[in-house]
């Protein structure tokens, strides 16, 4: 019997090809790519037939969740983006910098002074905000706890952040909307206006950029179009709850807004 | 990974160059590549987030509020009322079908809120208020057009509104096929919706009720959009709502 010569093949393949289309997508998911915002929790917008896109900068986002446990509660987190591409502040006048369209950094900064203010302002407690608190807090995207806990956030690492933040069930977990700061004004029966810390949060956000329309300012924007203000809850929220956040932005004159949605046709 | 083969040609001449053959074995690179997009893909969020523009009636200012009553009143004829209700169980998770579709119950009326007796009887059309408009409470849900038909509450929000509609109806027939921009079409809707000259167009006022979910206010909204009205507000749901909704329940139990 004469053997079979099984011709003996080389089992390479040309992976050329194949690298060069892998490297093109890459480039171009690289290129697309807006990374997802690290969020305390997931919430899945309404769907809406607005087409209306959300701002990329100039913008501070209120998202309101709530706790599987109490669903009557909204706990609200903010998340503030400056300008993408902010010109170098200039030392100047106002403060340390001029203020103007900034960056995330500045912005926030600007913000939790503000705050930090107007909290003291209200009846607050000195909070004991360091230099060091100011610019971690500068660096992250979102924030949620009560003016009083900052300084004791940010002690804290990374991850031990993102559980409290994440865990709803915790009282300190969600800027408070309770009513227990006074404001300045008098209501028609002489007493001060009630206040509390998501509102002096907006406010602080308002006051920390100059109406500027060229800039597009996240003041113009929360002032003219109400872009500047974006509301974020789940469908499944109930509107009573979110009503809560709405009617505190209606109380100091935010009526204006934005909600974040979810693409849906028309015919559907 | 990388090799060099010798031809390995049978015959040789002597002096020639041996001819190489690079063979660059690219598959690590490919496996890293793929892990790279796998990753990129899964962290990318490629559709941007929509927004629906809301505005508020301004806070009540103080000084007002004590002089007068700062509730707007609209005319009767064109006023239309929505309560929205949104099923939920025994947990507070809002209940829904195979498709994920949620069970909300739009409750509406037309005119003035009916008349609550003493001993809390719902009665429709007061004969004593002399009414124009027949404000029985019916109910309605949010349905998506069958073909060219509306039907639901856009129904009935679409043939309150029907003026404005029609005279969109060529301007969007020209956006369709794209002889005027989104732009002047938007334009062009925002000026219609807001022509006075329509002396028919509805006002309308959105209520939820505690249960309702955030989604199914932003659908009543968004028929406001899909039916070009101008004039609504979110209103505050009082127990007089409640009331008419349980009316609602026992008269129509079947529901």
């Amino acid at each position: 019997m004469g053997k079979i010569k099984v011709k003996r093949k080389s089992t390479l393949i040309d992976m050329t090809a194949m690298s060069d289309v892998t490297v093109l997508l890459l480039t171009f998911f690289m290129l697309t790519s807006t990374f997802l915002q690290k969020e305390p929790t997931q919430v899945v917008t309404p769907p809406s037939v607005s087409t209306q896109k959300i701002q990329s900068s100039n913008v501070a986002q209120v998202l309101v969740a709530t706790s599987a446990n109490d669903k009557d509660t909204p706990k609200v987190y903010i998340s503030v983006i400056g300008e993408a591409n902010p010109d170098i502040p200039e030392e100047g006048t106002y403060g340390d910098l001029q203020p103007g369209a900034w960056g995330s950094e500045n912005l926030r900064k600007e913000i939790l002074k503000n705050a930090i203010a107007l909290y003291m302002e209200c009846g607050g407690k000195d909070p004991g905000i360091t230099k060091d608190d100011i610019e971690k807090f500068s660096k992250v995207a979102t924030f949620g706890v009560p003016i009083m806990k900052i300084h004791e956030f940010f002690t804290l690492d990374q991850t031990k952040q993102d559980e409290w933040l994440s865990d709803l069930d915790r009282f300190d977990s969600g800027i408070p909307l309770i009513n227990y700061l006074n404001t300045k004004e008098k209501d028609a029966n002489g007493n001060y206006v009630k206040t509390n810390e998501f509102q002096i949060w907006m406010r602080a956000i308002f006051n920390a950029t100059p109406y500027d329309e060229t800039l597009q300012t996240l003041n113009y924007k929360m002032r003219k179009t109400g872009e500047g203000i974006a509301v974020k809850a789940d469908r499944g929220t109930s509107f009573h709850t979110v009503n809560k956040v709405l009617e505190n932005l209606r109380t100091i004159k935010m009526n204006k807004f934005t909600v974040m949605t979810a693409l849906k046709s028309e015919n559907e | 990974m990388a090799q060099i083969e010798q031809s390995s040609g049978g015959k040789k001449k002597k002096g020639a160059q041996k001819k190489m053959h690079i063979h660059v074995d690219f598959t690590p690179m490919v496996d890293m590549n793929m892990l790279l997009i796998t990753f990129f893909m899964l962290c990318t969020t490629m559709i941007k987030s929509q927004t629906l523009s809301i505005a508020l009636p301004a806070p009540p200012d103080p000084e007002q509020e004590r002089t007068q009553d700062n509730s707007e009143v609209v005319a009767e004829t064109k006023a239309i009322t929505l309560i929205i209700d949104t099923e939920r169980d025994s947990e507070g998770n809002v209940v829904t079908d195979a498709e994920g579709n949620t069970n909300d119950v739009i409750y509406y009326y037309c005119g003035f809120e009916p008349t609550i007796t003493d001993t809390k009887q719902v009665v429709f059309n007061d004969p004593e208020k002399g009414l124009k408009v027949d404000n029985t409470v019916k109910a309605e849900k949010f349905l998506g057009n069958d073909g060219s038909k509306v039907q639901g509450i856009r129904k009935v929000l679409h043939d309150r509104n029907v003026e404005v509609l029609n005279k969109l109806e060529s301007f969007k027939d020209q956006w369709r096929r794209g002889k005027i921009t989104d732009e002047e079409y938007q334009e062009i809707a925002r000026q219609v919706r807001n022509d006075s000259t329509f002396t028919n167009r509805p006002a309308v006022t959105v209520k939820a009720t505690p249960q309702a979910s955030w989604q199914s206010v932003i659908s009543a909204l968004d028929e406001m959009q899909i039916n070009q009205i101008s004039q609504y507000r979110i209103g505050t749901f009082t127990p007089t709502d409640s009331l008419l909704i349980v009316d609602y329940k026992r008269r129509n139990p079947a529901e």
